[in-house]
Parts: structure tokens; sequence; C-alpha cells
């Protein structure tokens, strides 16, 4: 009777492992290898930004937006060995707002849902006095919905210039 | 098959019983030490842990009566050994409670990715399943206990100090070391492209990742599983500093990581090279080489995705 029960439990055990490591138990959530294509840069842009590099980033509680300041090669140079802002001519940056979604592979974290606005600010410099061209992009495909010149960087522009570089030792 | 009569199959039961009775002889002890600092959270927050998490993750573990005879006690008493090493709930009270909090909020990450409870042990132990309702009571309670503490003035010091610093001398060429597994320092990863950003609230971190040049082109294909051999990424992490207004900015420089794609090298760590380096000094992060085991304990719930959390942004090319 007691081989009996042990055997019993054996089969059951056997059978257990077998189902638990084989078993077709319910799958758990999914999560699949995909693209964040909400998030990426539809329309018409002067330029891709997400082709240059890093130079800082930011968010905004209040708005559940993220923001990425891009630079191009001169840009982002210059704003890692300067401290100040006063970026040469050719320097071109783009700080790219996204509203945010929680990270449905990490909960706590916020990612990037869907492009709010592109703006961009473009350095040129001719007989040694700069000009600052800005641009802005919105809506879905991005289209652009302003675009300022100044001599003296004011507004967006300055804000943008005006952010200072992450360390990225 | 014909010499197997039913008189044979009594003896193979036999020798079988016996055997199982033998091995029960061979029972590693498996202690419930003292509750010495359990973890502070409310009463119907600690039922869920305690119904779903303690068996493995506590001193009060209470084996169910078919966990107890061998060889499924072998199987069990290991899932709370390494359950214990990873996390103790009896012991992690001790921690600040932001820390504490922090522990529940990559729990929570481990349940809804579906590596928690071990789906081997939650196939045999059904009651420890974790609801929809009983993880929205887990997360409720995380959620408002996220702080909107706003950065110090010291803290705004310390980091205008590091940048000062950084911005007058980026590229001395220092020393890095490399990482206690032989990775070297990749110094270009500032360089590479951004793929996609994560803010996070727990921790107090925003954090850019970046790709090299056979990561973006991966992504312009659409070919992310498996990434190829020689895919990098970079996980850049700084300390927020939030202001009074709401707006976040980047603070001290935290740490940066990688993985690199390389299945033959690198196969015993899911095929990705792990490496971090820690503050804005570089120090390699980890005391050897089993430092990655920590990495891939949470990167190996991503085995759908190729153990890359990342979703890229797409449109890169
Ligand atoms: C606590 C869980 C956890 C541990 C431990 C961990 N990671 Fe990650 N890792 C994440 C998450 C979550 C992300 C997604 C990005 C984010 O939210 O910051 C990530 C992303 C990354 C990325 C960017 C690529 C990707 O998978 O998205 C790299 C590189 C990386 N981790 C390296 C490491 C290294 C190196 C270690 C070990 C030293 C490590 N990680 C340990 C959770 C973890």
């Amino acid at each position: 009777m007691r081989l009996q029960m042990a055997n019993i439990f054996l089969n059951g055990f056997v059978f257990g492992i077998v189902f638990a490591l084989f078993g077709c138990g319910g799958e758990k959530p999914k999560v699949f290898a995909s693209l964040n294509q909400t998030a990426s840069l539809m329309g018409d842009l002067p330029a891709n930004p997400l082709a240059w590099s890093v130079i800082t980033s930011s968010a905004s509680r209040n708005d559940s937006t993220m923001s990425t300041l891009y630079g191009n090669d001169v840009a982002s140079q210059y704003a890692r060995t300067n401290p100040d802002h006063k970026y040469p001519n050719g320097s071109a940056l783009s700080l790219v707002t996204w509203t945010q979604q929680e990270d449905s592979r990490w909960f706590g974290a916020k990612i990037p849902a869907t492009v709010k606005s592109v703006e961009f600010v473009l350095v040129s410099s001719a007989a040694g006095s700069p000009s600052y061209s800005y641009q802005k992009f919105e809506g879905t495909p991005l289209k652009r919905s302003s675009a300022e010149e100044y001599r003296v960087p004011a507004d967006r522009a300055a804000e943008l210039l005006s952010q200072r570089g992450a360390v990225l030792p | 098959m014909n010499g197997f009569g039913p008189g044979r199959w009594k003896w193979v039961a036999l020798i079988l019983a016996l055997g199982f009775l033998g091995i029960q002889f061979i029972r590693p002890a498996l202690p419930n030490k003292p509750v010495t600092a359990e973890l502070q959270v409310p009463p119907d927050v600690k039922q869920i842990l305690k119904t779903s998490c303690y068996n493995c993750h506590s001193n009060e573990t209470r084996l169910s009566w078919f966990d107890k005879p061998a060889p499924a006690y072998w199987i069990v008493s290991n899932h709370v050994k390494e359950g214990r090493k990873h996390l103790n709930f009896s012991e992690i009270g001790s921690l600040p409670l932001a820390q504490q909090q922090g522990v529940l909020f990559e729990s929570i990450s481990q349940i809804e990715l579906g590596a928690m409870p071990l789906p081997a042990y939650e196939r045999l132990h059904p009651e420890s399943e974790i609801t929809p309702q009983q993880l929205t009571v887990l997360k409720n309670y995380l959620n408002s206990a996220v702080s909107n503490r706003v950065v110090t003035a010291e803290e705004i010091g310390s980091a205008d100090a590091e940048y000062e610093k950084w911005v007058h001398s980026p590229s001395l060429a220092k020393e890095v070391s490399p990482a206690p597994n032989g990775i070297g320092f990749l110094p270009d990863y500032k360089n590479w492209r951004a793929i996609s950003s994560t803010e996070r609230d727990d921790n107090h971190t925003m954090r850019v990742i970046l790709g090299n040049d056979i990561a973006v082109n991966a992504i312009a294909h659409n070919q992310i599983n498996p990434w190829p051999d020689g895919t990098a990424f970079a996980k850049v992490a700084w300390l927020q500093q939030l202001d009074g207004t709401g707006a976040i900015r980047t603070g001290a420089f935290f740490q940066v990581e990688f993985m690199m794609r390389d299945n033959k090298k690198y196969a015993d760590t899911l095929g990705w090279g792990f490496a971090r380096w820690r503050g804005a000094d570089l120090k390699p992060y980890g005391k050897d080489a089993t430092f990655t085991g920590e990495c891939v304990g949470c990167h190996i719930a991503l085995s759908k995705t190729d153990y890359v959390f990342t979703a890229p942004i797409g449109g890169q090319q």
C-alpha cells in the first residue's frame, strides 16, 4: 500500500515536472520586438534630428512630455566643450518633444508616445555677425507652425541655445 | 515490448518506488531564519506578497505537501534559496523606504513580464498567481509613493561642479579601466544615435538609449529580432533635477552601461556582453565578472525581444 502511494507520488512528480517544463499552461503577457512607430518623426522636416548627436534631455511633469535636444556635429561638439552658448556658424540644434506613455515593459518608466513638436535653430554668421533662424513643426504629419529670424536669439530660440550639454564622460 | 508482461511492470514499479523512498534521505536543509526586518508596506499590499511571493522570497517559507517529497523538494528548495538570495522580504525592511519601494517597482515589472512568479512554480501553485486586481493594488500603492521632491541647492551645486570639470576637459583621455568581465570602455558611445529615452519617476533618473551604426541599420531594416552580431547599445542615466514648475532637467551623470551582441563570445550571458561604468569618473561596476548575473536577471525576462527592453523609435534612416 505504501509503495503504491509512493508510486503515485512519483508518477505525479514526473508528470508534474514534465508539465512544468513543457506544459501548455496559460502563456503570460507578451511583448514583441517592434519599433516604436508612433514616436517617429513624420512630415516634411528640413533635416532628421534623430541622425544627430544628443546634447541633453528634459521632461515636463505638468505636460507629461519628454524632450531630447540634438545637435549636428558642429553644435554637439561645441556644447560638449564650451560652457557658454555662442554656437558657431553652421550649428544646427533641434528639440524633439514627445508626449509620454507608460512603458509596458517596465513599471514606473515613461517612454516617448507621439511627437508633439520639433523645433530647429540654425546658426549662421556672415562677416562676423551671427543670425539665428528658428522653426517649429507640429501636428501629424508635422507641419511648420512658426518661423522666426533673429539677430539676437529670443524666445524659444534662446531657450534652446541656452540648454547646457548633459555630462557625457 | 512483448517481453514486458504485467509481472515485469511490478518489478519496475517496485524499483522505482524503492528509488523514490531512497532519495527521500537526501534532503538539503531549508531552515526559516528569523524575520529580522520585514518590508514595510500597508496590510493589503503585504497580503498579496505573502500569498504570491513569500514562499520563495522570505524567511516564512511554507512548502505545500506535494513540495515535500524529493525530487520535488530539491527543485523547490533550490528555488527558495535562489529566490531569497535575489530578494528577501523578511530582511529588506532595514533599507530606506525609497529603496524598499524601488524593489517593489522592479517586482511589478517582473510580474507583468510574466517572469515572476516563476511560470513553472506558478503552474504547480496556482494560488500564487497575481490577479489583475491584485496588480492594481500594488501599482496604486507605488504610484502614490512616488515623490515630487524638488532638487536641492546642494544637488544643483555638485552637478554644476561636475559639469564645469567635464566641459573643460571632456576628452581628457582618461584611463578607463575595463569592466570586471574584460569588456573595455567605448568612449565613442556619445556619438551613437539616440534610439529612445526613458524617464523614471521611481528612481528619479532620465535615460537616453543610444545605438551604434549596426543597431541603427538594423532598425532601418526592421531586423531587430534577433539583433545582428556587432549591435551595441549604450544607456546613459542622469539624475533628474525637478524644479518647482514641474520641469525636469538632467543633473549629475549617474552611469553608462552597454550591451554588445556577439552570440559566440557572450553565449553565457544571453548573447550580449554586459558592462557598466558608474559616475563621471567612470568606475567599472561589479566586484568580479559575476556582476553580469544582475544584468541577465532582469534582461532575461525579455526573451521575446532578444533580451532588449527598448522599442527603438522608427525612422532613424
Ligand atoms: C532591475 C532590472 C535591470 C537590471 C538589473 C539591468 N537592467 Fe538593463 N535595462 C533595464 C530596463 C528596464 C531597461 C530599459 C530602459 C530603461 O527603462 O531605462 C534596460 C535597458 C538596458 C540597455 C539598453 C538596451 C535595452 O535593453 O533596452 C542596456 C545597454 C542595459 N540595460 C545594460 C544593462 C547592464 C550592463 C546591466 C548590468 C550591469 C543591466 N542592464 C542590468 C533593466 C535592468
